[in-house]
């Protein structure tokens, strides 16, 4: 279905968060309150650039291959999406890496 | 302003609110740099979906014209300025989770 060729890469994303979860068997104090938290303030940054480049046409989706649905008039659902999901994996990924190198753990 | 602009002003962004606003400090981490050189080449893939199969297309007056992976050098930019913020936050913010929790009692 070519309407969901966006939300492909998002699910593509959210696999591999759950593999990297469950193969390294990842578990944070409070982390959903710190990734909320966190997105709340990526989302308001990155959301608003994104918001303000497609209002000046620096990019633009084709219509036939996402959902259709939007944010603010001209947000695609899918670009929302995408200040979720990828914050979510960059934080998986570090702490991932954390675990396997052992590095940055007794840093400030 | 061009998407070049806009993606240089967004690494200078993260840079600076990493270094002096979070004082985070994730640039001199080695952690950070690992992690980001991990997530590269996803991101390279996942440009790649977007914008071989025209998904996402850029104005051609916006950028500077250098691909890689099939989108516009910029977005390398973008995408560092977006690990770079996303991981000082989530530093900043556990920190001071960290410290709020109270200590055990002797």
């Amino acid at each position: 279905m070519a309407r969901a060729n966006y939300l492909y890469v998002l699910l593509f994303i959210s696999a591999c968060a759950i593999f990297v979860t469950l193969l390294f068997r990842l578990r944070a104090e409070n982390f959903w309150k710190r990734f909320l938290i966190t997105d709340v303030v990526v989302l308001a940054v990155y959301v608003a650039w994104d918001y303000w480049a497609i209002s000046r046409g620096n990019w633009y989706f084709d219509k036939n291959q996402i959902l259709g649905i939007f944010v603010l008039s001209k947000l695609p659902i899918e670009e929302i999406l995408f200040f979720i999901i990828v914050p979510l994996m960059t934080i998986l990924t570090y702490l991932a890496l954390k675990k396997l190198t052992g590095w940055g753990t007794r840093e400030p | 302003m061009t998407y070049s602009d806009v993606a240089l002003n967004a690494v200078l962004f993260a840079v600076l609110f990493d270094a002096l606003i979070l004082r985070t400090q994730m640039m001199t981490r080695g952690i950070f740099w690992l992690t980001y050189g991990l997530i590269l080449p996803f991101q390279l893939l996942t440009n790649w979906w977007l914008t071989s199969k025209s998904i996402v297309m850029y104005s051609s007056t916006q950028i500077m014209g250098r691909r890689l992976a099939g989108a516009p050098i910029e977005d390398l930019l973008f995408g560092f300025s977006m690990i770079l913020f996303t991981l000082a936050c989530w530093e900043f913010i556990s920190q001071k989770i960290n410290s709020r929790t109270p200590a055990p009692r002797e």
